[in-house]
């Protein structure tokens, strides 16, 4: 098993906004310590819930990204509490947190007010906008970080307003993701300088490295992308990425360019071999199709005309016919799959992917999504659910700050545990 | 002496090409990283033909997504199919700790560059290999983009609207979500190694990865049974949650009310006391439950400010929100550019380029884009002489062998 980070103590002060960082340093094998307020972290009030019961103890969303953590209550608001804290960093590796900018320096538990208690420190903020700058105290919601970011411009029908990435908020997931490689980074650097540092992560930085480069395109003087269903538009004309099925939707690449251009040139032969072109379409030049509709020689209307084509035979053909052909000829084809078809994907259970979760107090187990990848020689395994709200609070505090069952019955008594 | 770069003494020799891979060894690069970067001279990497190019025009060194996923590390042309490739591949191997590739599988097998292959030249190497969907199981075989990916791992089907089909999410998404496990991966096999002397074999499927983005709808399955769909601009907690016409053509700004608080502020602002004393609107549920409503009024008030001035209106009242930036205005969004968030760096080529700048800022080791990504083979004679140490006639020998291009 995964023992990497075995000898390592995360802090993880993370919010709703970066619990993904101390997650994988989990699945690293680090000893995580989720440090929530009293009642429970913000990130337990948000959706989805276990038998949509509105719960602490049945938030899905806080279940998936805090595996493999203890937790315990502190309520940092309370300067005994921030004693403790204290206490808890002296031994600490990493601390992560993900407040707005300035919030925890004005308690005392700055990164200049940590580091001195424990120089060795990697003090990790993940932020809507990093911890400077004219929008760093800007109020903030995924859908808003997506909006400053990029890419929810590029997403959505061309007729309609730009639409979110999915269902689950994905801004924080890529900054918590970003903030866990600089941690690495920085743990790689502390043992050579026996120091730690301060790493700023922000989340509109981070999703702006989620859209393609297309962010790029004004410094390179290069043509604007905007949003078309399924596709992209570049300039005039658009290119369709999701097409229909007989029984569903699939993503095919009809692409272009001396890459690209030659899976276009077998589908279309497949296309016409099969009826549903005649030979003069499947024998267009696909390597320079670009150059051919930017300068005029191919019209937009014809481009029009050859997406029919392919819609017409996409749409004949089921999913899974559609699949089989992706492996039989190399063409760049998958299934657009629901949740359900992933939970139930034959590819994932040949690989052993999902992992059972038990949650005793449910007296069942749970299906989570498996390692992030495979390593060899030091496997990542799933050793605990997610914490209940202060469930680790005596472990915590009688073993590690060794307070004894009275100092932590009356710390709790007053509501700072 | 000033403080080296984290990661200065990581030597990685990589194969990987497109995009998934490629972002990856750049995030390492400038934390320090040596990225040596072997490019095919037969087969273009797809990655140099993407949009954008520099003017618009595409020639070998214009695209920027190239730049952006190559920065900062060093180039050799060599074809892998070519036998003299193999002396110096094994060469490369002794000098580097980590491996990577990103082909389809059974690729480096056929070139006998596979794990258990290199692990003879070099006992203790960490080799990583990613692809969509793994070295095993009955879709390994599907070479494509991460736009398949993000198709068949069920992101694109939760994108769009309800009455049409899924518009998808953007691109190849799981080529953005990916290459931060990949890096993540290679640092821990790095410190393991260094901690025990062993190497490793490290096997990922981008999509296997990026599932973990989807968790909390896996689980609403897993548990609830619950088929998650499109949501359209909806969302389980918050209304108004929603992305709203501003004054402009295409133009819009998202905004989000967290709280009541929020929600009152809002309707202050939009001098709409009748929504605040409004029964139905006063909890979150009951807004969620009438969120059409909500949404005409908000996009009523929105439709006639332009984007920027209801964002800074919204926020000076605490409210989240944000005008929806394409790129132009992310180039000259001040946020961004105070973050330093785009970097120019010299070109051969083009004068200078642009790239993104890293992904944090680290205080005592900031991280740094080092140069340009390397044009084709831009690099073979330092590689070849100074790294490898081959003197002229040998590199004179494989220049004649064709195997550099």
């Amino acid at each position: 098993m995964t023992t990497i980070l075995a000898k390592s103590r995360v802090l993880d002060l993370a919010n709703e906004r970066g619990q993904l960082c101390a997650q994988v340093l989990a699945d690293l094998g680090a000893d995580v310590i989720k440090i929530e307020p009293p009642g429970g972290s913000r990130a337990r009030k948000l959706g989805p819930f276990y038998n949509d019961e509105q719960s602490p103890e049945s938030s899905l969303f806080f279940w998936a990204y805090n595996r493999d953590k203890r937790g315990v209550t502190l309520d940092i608001e309370r300067e005994e509490a921030r004693e403790l804290l204290k206490r808890l960093i002296k031994s600490a590796d990493f601390f992560i947190e993900s407040e707005q900018p300035g919030y925890l320096a004005e308690r005392g538990l700055g990164y200049d007010q940590l580091s001195k208690l424990n120089p060795r420190l990697i003090y990790i903020s993940i932020t809507p906008f990093g911890q400077n700058g004219p929008k760093m105290s800007y109020a903030d919601a995924d859908l808003v970080i997506l909006a400053a970011g990029g890419p929810l411009a590029l997403t959505g029908d061309d007729d309609r307003p730009p639409v979110r990435l999915g269902a689950v908020p994905q801004a924080y997931l890529h900054a918590s993701m970003d903030a866990a490689v600089a941690a690495m980074a920085a743990n790689h650097e502390r043992v050579r300088s026996g120091l730690g540092q301060h790493i700023d992560v922000s989340a509109q930085q981070s999703v702006a490295m989620a859209a393609q480069s297309y962010i790029l395109s004004p410094a390179l003087n290069s043509a604007e992308v905007t949003r078309y269903a399924g596709g992209v538009k570049l300039g005039p004309f658009c290119i369709p990425l999701v097409w229909p099925a007989k029984d569903g939707y699939i993503s095919l690449a009809v692409l272009f360019g001396s890459a690209l251009g030659p899976f276009t040139r077998r589908l279309m032969e497949y296309i016409c071999e099969r009826g549903f072109c005649d030979q003069a379409t499947r024998d267009k030049d696909w390597i320079g199709y670009v150059e051919l509709l930017f300068s005029g020689t191919e019209t937009i209307e014809e481009w029009t005309r050859v997406t029919e084509v392919v819609r017409n035979f996409t749409r004949s053909h089921t999913k899974a016919e559609l699949l089989k052909l992706a492996l039989e000829r190399g063409f760049l084809i998958a299934p657009v799959w629901t949740v359900k078809e992933v939970v139930e994907s034959p590819q994932l259970a040949a690989r052993n992917y999902f992992q059972e979760v038990e949650h005793p107090e449910h007296g069942r187990s749970f299906r989570y999504p498996g390692p992030f990848v495979k390593f060899g020689a030091t496997p990542i395994e799933y050793r605990r659910r997610p914490p209940r709200v202060g469930e680790h609070n005596r472990e915590v505090y009688r073993t590690e700050l060794g307070l004894n069952e009275t100092e932590v019955a009356e710390l709790e008594r007053r509501g700072v545990i | 002496m000033a403080n080296e770069l984290a990661l200065s003494d990581v030597k990685i020799l990589d194969f990987m090409w497109v995009m998934a891979g490629p972002a990856a060894t750049r995030i390492l690069a400038d934390y320090g990283a040596t990225v040596l970067r072997i490019e095919s001279p037969t087969r273009v990497d797809v990655a140099r033909t993407l949009h954008p190019h520099h003017d618009n025009q595409s020639a070998p060194d214009s695209s920027g997504l190239f730049s952006n996923c190559n920065a900062g590390k060093l180039g050799l042309s060599l074809d892998l199919g070519n036998p003299a490739a193999r002396e110096v591949v094994h060469d490369l191997v002794r000098w580097a700790e980590v491996v990577t590739e990103s082909f389809s599988p059974k690729a480096m097998r056929r070139w006998g560059f596979d794990y258990e292959s290199l692990k003879k030249v070099k006992p203790d190497i960490i080799m990583l290999s990613t692809c969509l969907f793994g070295q095993t199981g009955p879709l390994s075989s599907i070479a494509g983009f991460g736009s398949m990916a993000a198709a068949i791992s069920g992101f694109h089907n939760l994108t769009g609207w309800q009455d049409r089909a899924p518009c998808g999410l953007f691109g190849a998404y799981t080529d953005y979500v990916s290459p931060r496990y990949t890096a993540l991966a290679i640092l821990a096999a790095v410190q393991h190694r260094r901690q025990t002397g062993e190497g490793q074999y490290i096997d990922q499927s981008q999509a296997e990865a990026a599932t973990h983005f989807l968790g909390p709808a896996i689980l609403d399955f897993s548990a609830n049974g619950r088929i998650q769909e499109r949501m359209e601009n909806a969302d389980l907690q918050y209304a108004p949650h929603g992305v709203y016409r501003a004054q402009g053509d295409d133009r819009w700004v998202a905004i989000v009310c967290k709280t009541d608080d929020e929600w009152r502020a809002l309707c202050s602002l939009m001098k709409r006391n009748d929504l605040v004393n409004n029964a139905r609107f006063v909890t979150a549920a009951g807004r969620l439950q009438h969120r059409d409503e909500l949404d005409g009024a908000v996009g009523e008030w929105t439709a006639v400010l332009a984007p920027e001035e209801a964002e800074r209106l919204l926020q000076s009242r605490g409210i989240a929100a944000h005008q929806v930036q394409n790129a132009i205005e992310c180039y000259h969004d001040p946020q961004l550019l105070h973050r330093g968030h785009f970097v120019d760096v010299e070109h051969p080529t083009y004068g200078k380029t642009t790239v993104e700048g890293p992904r944090a800022v680290l205080s005592r080791t900031p991280a740094k884009v080092m140069r340009h990504a390397p044009m084709l083979g831009e690099h073979n004679e330092h590689i070849l002489k100074d790294i490898l140490g081959y003197d002229d006639e040998k590199v004179a020998t494989l220049a004649a062998s064709g195997v550099l291009g």
